[in-house]
């Protein structure tokens, strides 16, 4: 069943800028979606869409419907909304709204009327997996960038929502950083079967743990599918080929020259296995993924 | 060009962030900063600005001390580029705003319009001369953030991750600006976590980590796998890690895609002929 | 006494603003202060509060002088200047010792003001720090193209345009953005809000409350008996 649905969905902002352009999308309960395009396609657009906050919030012209684990967004309040959809904005630091690290972290669940007992385990436990344990009783204003955007990211983490939307949710991070914060969504996708959303520049971040792309391209939906097929589009149409991971990019040329097919990396170790069990003559290479 | 002398430097008394750190620019440099969050890389390119005042040590810009002068002034030598450029805009066209700098330094007005001129000519800004700054895309703010700079004829540009928050297209043309004016003799310091931009442009690369320059030396060092990269919050690029996994087969550490792929064709075109039905697709 | 809840923290400080009120005499007054400096020599907020008491200390003395000046007596001056002395350190008090959001907190569970002001009132608070980097910020990115505050008064002022503009651009821009993720967060929704921090009144709140009770009692009788 899909967590998110998109039929034919158009999206105008009041100032008459158009968004989104005719949307017809399903991303499957359970996913791991990545949002790719350039800046001004409509990527932020697309998760304040699923989030509610368009149209409910910055008004506009719509069409079409966005249904959210199974509420349509046009109907459903906000605050409804935010019962199923966790959001992470690209603005991380206007989101977070409370003084303390472990009052932002708890905002949320207080909103949803949990017990104070829960909240005080729940906030302990959010904080140690986002690499913040120890900073609960820290002023907001006092961290950096980098701990603003893991707060911001634990504070929706602690409400466990079904859906889960990033945009940009590492941007403020070392490249260690992000690759703890990935890893760790792609745990809470497998373990829990939260559907993760994220909007990302850099996919080489994502590949690894990515199984469903959607390109966007001035407010339409220029590919969507598993990541091999839209990389491998995006190369063969000359469309935002700039965006391709330097791993696929020497996976894609060695094809064209007549050395493939290769499988479908998602990681330099795949690469290895597979080019080191080509060359030297043995069968070592990954399978085509499912 | 520039020197750092026996820099200390910390943001509260007891903890010093920076300790006793030395550092040389020379003209026509293509540096790039990394290093953890936290680590001290912005606090670095501060101390160079004026916009911090070291604890002790000495600032020098072409042999004159320049040490606690503040940033107004360090502004004619130095070009500096800020992460986030809605921070500085406040004027109604893009070259109104670029002409703030030469004003500020009191340029003469035939001046101030030679100089507007020719830095919306190097950061692509002709055509939007016009337009309001605020309602551009982000890498368009960025480029005219480089012009304001770049207007006051500084030496030496540094850019605080001027790439984050922007698509690969962005990233590219901000790049090929940077390189463009490099060629001409600019001065470059960059900061990113960015390791593509790293194995690509930069001439010189700095790592600031343990209250210092944990490593001050050419990219090809850098990844040759003697570094503690993890705990200098770095990663090892995703070709050089490739070219590195296949080195016992004879392959070269490269840095470019297409370079890796020139060097592995012929060993697969060789490794496909001792299997005849890895050729048969 | 810093553990007592909120609530009655700011049930004292009004109580003891309006003892200032009700104590016509300057042994009276006089008293009052040296109990309150007592209170926060004992729970350990003295050395906090230091720089702020000694301000006032100033602005009451002037008060004092103004007065005399203007023409009332020196005992009258010198009583309303500690009236106002006495009101400011429960203010002071309170401040040192209750955090905002847990004053705010009590505002919404104890006195039932609806959420939305109450959080109005910490988000405020937020702001304040947020608005002091940015304003950093914002100098710091226009120094580095010549910006200066060195020249004379109006010179600066008129140069502060160039930090003001993009300053309270980013204001309303967070204001708004912040607006709409508390709603993304379930702010605003239909169900009981809970709250994390404890705020209730234990039995010890009860016995401040008793004893603030009847010392006010006491006063008023008192008033009214000298009347």
């Amino acid at each position: 069943m899909p967590a998110i649905t998109f039929q034919d969905f158009s999206y105008q902002y009041p100032s008459g800028q158009a968004a989104l352009e005719n949307i017809e999308l399903q991303i499957p309960e359970g996913s791991f979606t990545v949002v790719a395009g350039p800046s001004g396609a409509g990527k932020t657009t697309l998760c304040l869409a699923i989030a509610g906050v368009v149209p409910h919030y910055h008004g506009g012209r719509v069409a079409g419907r966005v249904t959210v684990a199974g509420l349509d967004t046009r109907i459903a309040g906000l605050a409804q909304m935010a019962e199923r959809v966790g959001t992470v904005m690209e603005d991380y630091e206007s989101q977070l709204v409370c003084l303390t690290v472990e009052e932002d972290v708890a905002f949320g669940l207080e909103n949803r009327g949990m017990a104070s007992k829960d909240i005080m385990i729940r906030v302990k436990e959010v904080l140690q997996l986002t690499g913040l344990e120890g900073r609960g009783k820290l002023e907001v204003s006092a961290l950096s960038g980098g701990q603003k955007q893991r707060l911001a990211i634990a504070g929706v983490l602690a409400v466990q929502p079904a859906v889960l939307v990033l945009d940009e949710a590492t941007s403020a991070l070392d490249p260690e950083g992000a690759a703890d914060i990935y890893r760790l969504l792609y745990q809470l996708n497998r373990q829990q079967g939260m559907t993760v959303v994220v909007v990302e520049h850099d996919l080489a971040k994502v590949l690894p743990y990515a199984d469903q792309f959607l390109l966007l391209q001035d407010g339409k939906l220029a590919e969507a599918g598993k990541p091999a097929m839209v990389l491998t589009q995006m190369r063969q149409h000359r469309v935002f080929t700039e965006a391709l991971p330097p791993l696929w990019r020497l996976k894609l040329g060695l094809e064209e020259s007549g050395c493939g097919p290769l499988g479908d990396w998602r990681d330099e170790s795949d690469a290895v296995a597979e080019l080191t069990g080509r060359i030297t003559g043995r069968e070592m290479g990954v399978k085509e993924s499912a | 060009m520039l020197d750092l002398q026996r820099i200390c430097f910390g943001y509260s008394n007891n903890i010093m962030l920076l300790k006793e750190l030395n550092l040389h620019i020379s003209a026509g440099e293509f540096i790039v900063v990394a290093g953890r969050n936290g680590s001290g890389k912005t606090t670095l390119t501060k101390l160079m600005m004026g916009l911090l005042k070291p604890t002790t040590g000495h600032v020098l810009f072409e042999g004159e001390d320049v040490t606690g002068q503040g940033a107004d002034r360090m502004a004619r030598h130095v070009g500096y580029v800020f992460q986030n450029p809605d921070r500085q805009m406040f004027r109604d066209t893009v070259g109104q705003e670029v002409a703030y700098g030469p004003e500020q330094l009191g340029f003469e007005t035939a001046a101030t319009a030679a100089a507007v001129e020719e830095a919306l000519r190097l950061t692509d800004l002709t055509d939007l001369a016009g337009v309001y700054p605020r309602t551009l895309s982000k890498g368009r703010k960025q480029r005219v953030a480089i012009a304001s700079a770049l207007a006051m004829k500084p030496r030496l540009l540094i850019l605080d991750e001027p790439t984050s928050g922007q698509d690969a297209g962005q990233r590219e043309q901000l790049l090929s600006v940077m390189t463009r004016l490099n060629r001409q003799g600019m001065t470059i310091m960059l900061v990113t976590h960015d390791m593509e931009i790293l194995t690509r442009y930069a001439s010189r690369v700095l790592v600031v980590g343990d209250a210092g320059l944990a490593f001050d030396g050419m990219v090809e060092t850098l990844f040759n796998g003697d570094y503690p990269l993890a705990q200098w919050g770095l990663s090892e690029p995703a070709i050089v890690k490739i070219s590195r996994g296949l080195s016992a087969l004879g392959v070269a550490t490269v840095f470019a895609a297409e370079e890796l792929q020139k060097n592995i064709q012929p060993l697969l075109r060789k490794g496909d002929g001792h299997e005849p039905h890895s050729t048969a697709h | 006494m810093n553990r007592i809840a909120p609530l009655t923290k700011l049930m004292a400080t009004l109580a003891l603003s309006l003892w200032a009120l009700l104590l016509a005499s300057l042994t009276g007054l006089g008293i009052l202060l040296l109990v309150q400096l007592l209170l926060l020599l004992v729970t350990g907020t003295l050395k906090k509060t230091s720089t702020a008491l000694r301000g006032l200390s100033l602005v009451a003395l002037s008060l004092v002088g103004l007065q005399y000046l203007l023409g009332s007596t020196l005992e009258e001056s010198i009583n309303s200047g500690l009236r106002m002395l006495d009101m400011a350190t429960a203010f002071i008090w309170l401040l040192a010792t209750a955090r905002p959001q847990d004053l705010s907190s009590a505002l919404v569970q104890q006195c039932r003001v609806a959420p939305e002001y109450a959080f109005m009132f910490t988000t405020a608070l937020r702001f304040i720090p947020d608005f002091f980097a940015e304003s950093q910020a914002v100098q710091e990115a226009q120094a580095c193209r010549g910006y200066s505050t060195r020249g004379n008064r109006l010179k600066a002022l008129l140069a502060y345009l160039a930090v003001v503009k993009p300053l309270v651009l980013k204001a309303v821009n967070r204001s708004e953005t912040m607006a709409m993720s508390m709603e993304m967060r379930g702010f605003g929704g239909n169900g009981p809000r809970s709250f994390s921090t404890s705020v209730a009144l234990v039995n010890r709140d009860y016995a401040v409350l008793a004893a603030l009770t009847s010392v006010t009692v006491g006063l008023v009788l008192l008033k009214l008996k000298f009347f």
